[in-house]
Protein backbone atom coordinates (compact mmCIF):
# COMPACT_ATOMS: atom_id res chain seq x y z
CA UNK A 1 0.00 0.00 0.00
CA UNK A 2 1.85 2.38 -1.13
CA UNK A 3 -0.19 5.41 -0.85
CA UNK A 4 2.53 7.96 -0.50
CA UNK A 5 3.65 7.04 -3.71
CA UNK A 6 4.20 10.65 -5.79
CA UNK A 7 2.33 11.33 -8.92
CA UNK A 8 2.68 15.07 -8.79
CA UNK A 9 3.91 16.49 -12.40
CA UNK A 10 5.32 19.89 -12.52
CA UNK A 11 1.87 21.48 -13.78
CA UNK A 12 2.06 25.31 -14.97
CA UNK A 13 -0.44 27.64 -16.08
CA UNK A 14 0.58 29.13 -18.91
CA UNK A 15 0.42 32.78 -18.48
CA UNK A 16 2.14 34.32 -21.53
CA UNK A 17 -1.32 35.13 -22.87
CA UNK A 18 -2.55 36.88 -20.36
CA UNK A 19 -1.74 40.27 -21.90
CA UNK A 20 -3.72 39.70 -25.06
CA UNK A 21 -6.56 38.85 -23.04
CA UNK A 22 -6.42 42.06 -20.64
CA UNK A 23 -5.50 44.00 -23.74
CA UNK A 24 -8.49 42.30 -25.61
CA UNK A 25 -11.10 43.05 -22.53
CA UNK A 26 -9.50 46.90 -22.47
CA UNK A 27 -10.13 47.19 -25.98
CA UNK A 28 -13.95 45.73 -25.82
CA UNK A 29 -14.83 48.01 -23.20
CA UNK A 30 -13.36 51.27 -24.93
CA UNK A 31 -15.64 50.23 -28.22
CA UNK A 32 -18.54 49.41 -26.25
CA UNK A 33 -18.65 52.29 -23.65
CA UNK A 34 -21.12 54.77 -24.13
CA UNK A 35 -20.53 58.23 -22.24
CA UNK A 36 -23.90 59.60 -21.07
CA UNK A 37 -23.59 63.16 -23.13
CA UNK A 38 -26.41 65.66 -23.47
CA UNK A 39 -27.18 66.93 -27.16
CA UNK A 40 -29.17 69.91 -25.63
CA UNK A 41 -29.06 72.71 -28.64
CA UNK A 42 -26.52 74.15 -30.99
CA UNK A 43 -25.26 77.17 -29.50
CA UNK A 44 -22.52 79.64 -30.25
CA UNK A 45 -21.08 80.39 -26.33
CA UNK A 46 -20.39 83.89 -25.82
CA UNK A 47 -16.77 84.89 -25.51
CA UNK A 48 -15.29 86.43 -22.10
CA UNK A 49 -11.97 85.95 -20.42
CA UNK A 50 -12.88 85.52 -16.84
CA UNK A 51 -13.78 81.93 -16.17
CA UNK A 52 -14.40 79.88 -13.45
CA UNK A 53 -14.44 76.13 -13.52
CA UNK A 54 -17.55 74.01 -11.40
CA UNK A 55 -18.06 70.92 -10.31
CA UNK A 56 -19.68 69.09 -13.43
CA UNK A 57 -21.73 66.56 -10.97
CA UNK A 58 -23.54 70.06 -9.21
CA UNK A 59 -24.34 71.52 -12.93
CA UNK A 60 -27.77 71.06 -14.44
CA UNK A 61 -27.49 72.51 -18.20
CA UNK A 62 -30.17 74.82 -19.90
CA UNK A 63 -29.96 75.29 -23.34
CA UNK A 64 -30.97 78.44 -25.17
CA UNK A 65 -30.73 79.03 -28.57
CA UNK A 66 -30.43 82.41 -30.89
CA UNK A 67 -34.73 81.65 -31.62
CA UNK A 68 -35.19 81.40 -28.08
CA UNK A 69 -35.54 77.54 -27.74
CA UNK A 70 -35.02 76.11 -24.22
CA UNK A 71 -33.97 72.56 -23.79
CA UNK A 72 -33.55 71.10 -20.42
CA UNK A 73 -32.44 67.08 -20.13
CA UNK A 74 -32.59 67.11 -24.42
CA UNK A 75 -36.27 68.49 -23.84
CA UNK A 76 -37.56 71.25 -25.06
CA UNK A 77 -39.94 73.18 -22.56
CA UNK A 78 -41.67 76.19 -22.05
CA UNK A 79 -40.10 79.17 -19.85
CA UNK A 80 -43.35 78.08 -17.55
CA UNK A 81 -42.18 74.81 -16.98
CA UNK A 82 -38.68 75.66 -15.53
CA UNK A 83 -39.91 75.93 -11.91
CA UNK A 84 -41.21 72.66 -11.88
CA UNK A 85 -38.45 70.81 -13.12
CA UNK A 86 -35.34 73.16 -11.25
CA UNK A 87 -37.79 72.73 -8.21
CA UNK A 88 -37.33 69.21 -8.07
CA UNK A 89 -33.96 69.52 -9.16
CA UNK A 90 -33.23 71.66 -5.93
CA UNK A 91 -34.78 69.65 -3.71
CA UNK A 92 -32.64 66.85 -4.83
CA UNK A 93 -29.35 68.68 -4.73
CA UNK A 94 -29.88 72.07 -2.82
CA UNK A 95 -26.38 72.89 -4.06
CA UNK A 96 -27.45 72.90 -8.11
CA UNK A 97 -25.97 74.88 -9.97
CA UNK A 98 -27.60 75.64 -12.87
CA UNK A 99 -25.65 76.58 -16.14
CA UNK A 100 -26.77 78.83 -19.01
CA UNK A 101 -25.41 77.53 -22.29
CA UNK A 102 -27.03 80.34 -24.16
CA UNK A 103 -26.05 81.84 -27.39
CA UNK A 104 -24.79 84.99 -27.89
CA UNK A 105 -27.36 86.10 -30.14
CA UNK A 106 -30.10 85.46 -27.70
CA UNK A 107 -32.41 88.25 -26.53
CA UNK A 108 -31.42 88.82 -23.11
CA UNK A 109 -35.10 88.74 -22.01
CA UNK A 110 -35.27 85.02 -22.66
CA UNK A 111 -32.78 84.61 -20.45
CA UNK A 112 -34.04 87.28 -17.63
CA UNK A 113 -37.61 85.77 -17.94
CA UNK A 114 -35.91 82.37 -16.93
CA UNK A 115 -33.64 83.35 -14.32
CA UNK A 116 -36.87 84.93 -13.07
CA UNK A 117 -38.72 81.33 -12.69
CA UNK A 118 -35.38 79.74 -11.00
CA UNK A 119 -35.65 82.49 -8.52
CA UNK A 120 -38.89 81.46 -7.62
CA UNK A 121 -37.79 77.47 -6.53
CA UNK A 122 -34.62 79.10 -4.70
CA UNK A 123 -31.78 77.65 -7.65
CA UNK A 124 -29.99 80.88 -7.22
CA UNK A 125 -26.20 79.84 -8.05
CA UNK A 126 -26.36 80.01 -11.84
CA UNK A 127 -23.60 79.63 -14.44
CA UNK A 128 -22.92 81.68 -17.74
CA UNK A 129 -21.22 79.13 -19.71
CA UNK A 130 -18.62 80.75 -21.84
CA UNK A 131 -16.11 80.09 -24.65
CA UNK A 132 -12.16 81.30 -24.16
CA UNK A 133 -11.16 80.95 -27.13
CA UNK A 134 -14.52 82.05 -29.75
CA UNK A 135 -14.25 85.17 -31.75
CA UNK A 136 -10.64 85.75 -31.01
CA UNK A 137 -9.76 89.50 -30.53
CA UNK A 138 -13.69 90.19 -30.50
CA UNK A 139 -14.70 91.30 -26.66
CA UNK A 140 -18.37 90.74 -28.23
CA UNK B 1 29.02 26.69 -53.38
CA UNK B 2 29.98 25.97 -50.08
CA UNK B 3 28.80 29.41 -49.65
CA UNK B 4 25.59 29.60 -50.85
CA UNK B 5 24.59 25.74 -49.10
CA UNK B 6 25.36 27.72 -45.48
CA UNK B 7 23.28 30.56 -45.94
CA UNK B 8 20.34 28.40 -46.91
CA UNK B 9 20.39 26.45 -44.24
CA UNK B 10 20.43 29.46 -41.66
CA UNK B 11 16.78 30.14 -39.77
CA UNK B 12 14.34 32.69 -40.78
CA UNK B 13 14.93 36.03 -38.41
CA UNK B 14 12.15 36.04 -35.72
CA UNK B 15 10.84 39.35 -34.74
CA UNK B 16 11.11 39.22 -30.91
CA UNK B 17 7.73 40.02 -29.25
CA UNK B 18 7.89 39.59 -25.60
CA UNK B 19 8.56 43.66 -25.12
CA UNK B 20 5.66 44.67 -27.30
CA UNK B 21 3.20 45.16 -23.62
CA UNK B 22 6.12 46.70 -22.23
CA UNK B 23 5.54 49.53 -25.31
CA UNK B 24 1.76 49.37 -25.12
CA UNK B 25 1.95 49.90 -21.84
CA UNK B 26 3.60 52.89 -21.76
CA UNK B 27 1.74 54.37 -24.60
CA UNK B 28 -1.34 53.71 -22.22
CA UNK B 29 0.05 55.80 -19.21
CA UNK B 30 1.04 58.24 -21.32
CA UNK B 31 -2.45 59.20 -22.75
CA UNK B 32 -3.74 58.28 -19.74
CA UNK B 33 -1.12 61.33 -17.67
CA UNK B 34 -1.83 63.66 -20.75
CA UNK B 35 -5.48 63.44 -21.64
CA UNK B 36 -7.44 66.39 -20.28
CA UNK B 37 -11.26 66.44 -20.56
CA UNK B 38 -12.13 69.67 -21.57
CA UNK B 39 -13.76 71.39 -18.88
CA UNK B 40 -16.64 73.67 -18.52
CA UNK B 41 -15.40 77.57 -17.99
CA UNK B 42 -18.30 80.16 -17.31
CA UNK B 43 -18.88 82.47 -15.55
CA UNK B 44 -20.72 82.39 -11.61
CA UNK B 45 -23.39 84.34 -10.27
CA UNK B 46 -25.76 84.06 -7.16
CA UNK B 47 -29.25 84.98 -7.88
CA UNK B 48 -31.20 86.76 -5.09
CA UNK B 49 -33.78 83.91 -4.36
CA UNK B 50 -37.08 84.62 -3.42
CA UNK B 51 -38.08 86.92 -0.84
CA UNK B 52 -40.41 86.50 1.90
CA UNK B 53 -40.22 89.60 2.78
CA UNK B 54 -38.71 93.18 2.41
CA UNK B 55 -36.39 92.45 5.92
CA UNK B 56 -34.01 90.49 2.89
CA UNK B 57 -33.16 93.30 0.53
CA UNK B 58 -29.91 94.77 1.85
CA UNK B 59 -30.27 98.60 1.21
CA UNK B 60 -27.18 100.66 -0.65
CA UNK B 61 -26.31 103.98 -0.45
CA UNK B 62 -27.25 105.89 -3.79
CA UNK B 63 -23.67 107.22 -3.70
CA UNK B 64 -21.81 103.40 -3.84
CA UNK B 65 -23.96 102.46 -6.99
CA UNK B 66 -22.65 102.49 -10.37
CA UNK B 67 -24.96 101.68 -12.84
CA UNK B 68 -24.22 100.42 -16.12
CA UNK B 69 -26.78 100.23 -18.41
CA UNK B 70 -27.55 98.03 -21.55
CA UNK B 71 -30.07 99.37 -23.66
CA UNK B 72 -32.37 97.65 -26.51
CA UNK B 73 -29.50 98.84 -29.57
CA UNK B 74 -26.07 97.30 -27.24
CA UNK B 75 -25.61 100.51 -25.99
CA UNK B 76 -23.62 101.14 -23.04
CA UNK B 77 -24.31 103.52 -20.82
CA UNK B 78 -22.35 103.74 -17.07
CA UNK B 79 -24.21 105.95 -15.08
CA UNK B 80 -25.83 107.84 -18.27
CA UNK B 81 -22.52 108.37 -19.71
CA UNK B 82 -21.81 106.49 -23.03
CA UNK B 83 -18.78 103.85 -22.64
CA UNK B 84 -16.79 101.60 -24.86
CA UNK B 85 -17.10 96.96 -24.22
CA UNK B 86 -13.61 97.52 -23.91
CA UNK B 87 -13.05 100.58 -21.40
CA UNK B 88 -15.25 99.14 -18.75
CA UNK B 89 -12.80 97.21 -16.63
CA UNK B 90 -10.16 100.34 -16.44
CA UNK B 91 -13.72 102.18 -15.47
CA UNK B 92 -15.00 100.20 -13.03
CA UNK B 93 -11.68 99.63 -11.67
CA UNK B 94 -11.13 103.42 -11.11
CA UNK B 95 -14.20 103.52 -9.11
CA UNK B 96 -13.52 100.83 -6.88
CA UNK B 97 -10.33 102.43 -5.81
CA UNK B 98 -12.11 105.76 -4.96
CA UNK B 99 -14.82 103.91 -3.15
CA UNK B 100 -14.12 99.55 -2.25
CA UNK B 101 -18.12 99.53 -1.10
CA UNK B 102 -19.33 100.18 -4.92
CA UNK B 103 -22.23 97.66 -6.12
CA UNK B 104 -22.19 97.34 -9.69
CA UNK B 105 -25.88 97.12 -10.92
CA UNK B 106 -25.67 95.59 -14.49
CA UNK B 107 -29.23 96.35 -16.14
CA UNK B 108 -29.99 94.99 -19.18
CA UNK B 109 -32.76 95.62 -21.70
CA UNK B 110 -34.74 92.07 -22.47
CA UNK B 111 -33.91 93.54 -26.37
CA UNK B 112 -30.32 93.49 -25.68
CA UNK B 113 -27.95 90.72 -27.00
CA UNK B 114 -27.15 87.75 -23.77
CA UNK B 115 -23.31 88.08 -25.57
CA UNK B 116 -23.06 91.33 -24.61
CA UNK B 117 -24.12 91.05 -21.16
CA UNK B 118 -21.47 87.90 -20.45
CA UNK B 119 -19.31 90.77 -21.91
CA UNK B 120 -20.20 93.43 -19.57
CA UNK B 121 -19.85 90.33 -16.38
CA UNK B 122 -16.73 89.35 -17.68
CA UNK B 123 -15.26 93.05 -18.02
CA UNK B 124 -16.75 93.58 -14.36
CA UNK B 125 -15.25 90.05 -12.99
CA UNK B 126 -11.92 91.29 -14.17
CA UNK B 127 -12.26 94.65 -12.56
CA UNK B 128 -12.89 92.49 -9.80
CA UNK B 129 -16.18 93.99 -9.18
CA UNK B 130 -17.65 91.31 -6.90
CA UNK B 131 -20.65 93.23 -5.52
CA UNK B 132 -22.55 92.74 -8.76
CA UNK B 133 -26.58 92.97 -9.47
CA UNK B 134 -27.94 91.73 -12.17
CA UNK B 135 -31.59 93.50 -13.27
CA UNK B 136 -33.06 93.39 -16.44
CA UNK B 137 -34.53 96.76 -17.56
CA UNK B 138 -38.24 97.29 -18.26
CA UNK B 139 -39.61 97.50 -21.25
Amino acid sequence: MDFGRSTRKDTFIPTSSMGDIAFLLLIFFMVTTIFREETGLPVELPRAEAGEEVNRELVSNIYINKFGQISVDDRLVQVKHITDIFGKKISDNPQLIVAFKTDTNTDFGTVSEVMEELKEVNAVRVFFNNDVESNPGKKY
Amino acid sequence: MAIMKKKKKEPLGELRMDSTADVAFLLLIFFIVTTIFAAEQGLTLVLPGKQKDNTDTAKVKQSNIATLYVDENNFITLDRKSIEINHIKQAISDRLLANPKLVVVLKIHPDADYGLMVACLDELRLANANKVSLKTAEE
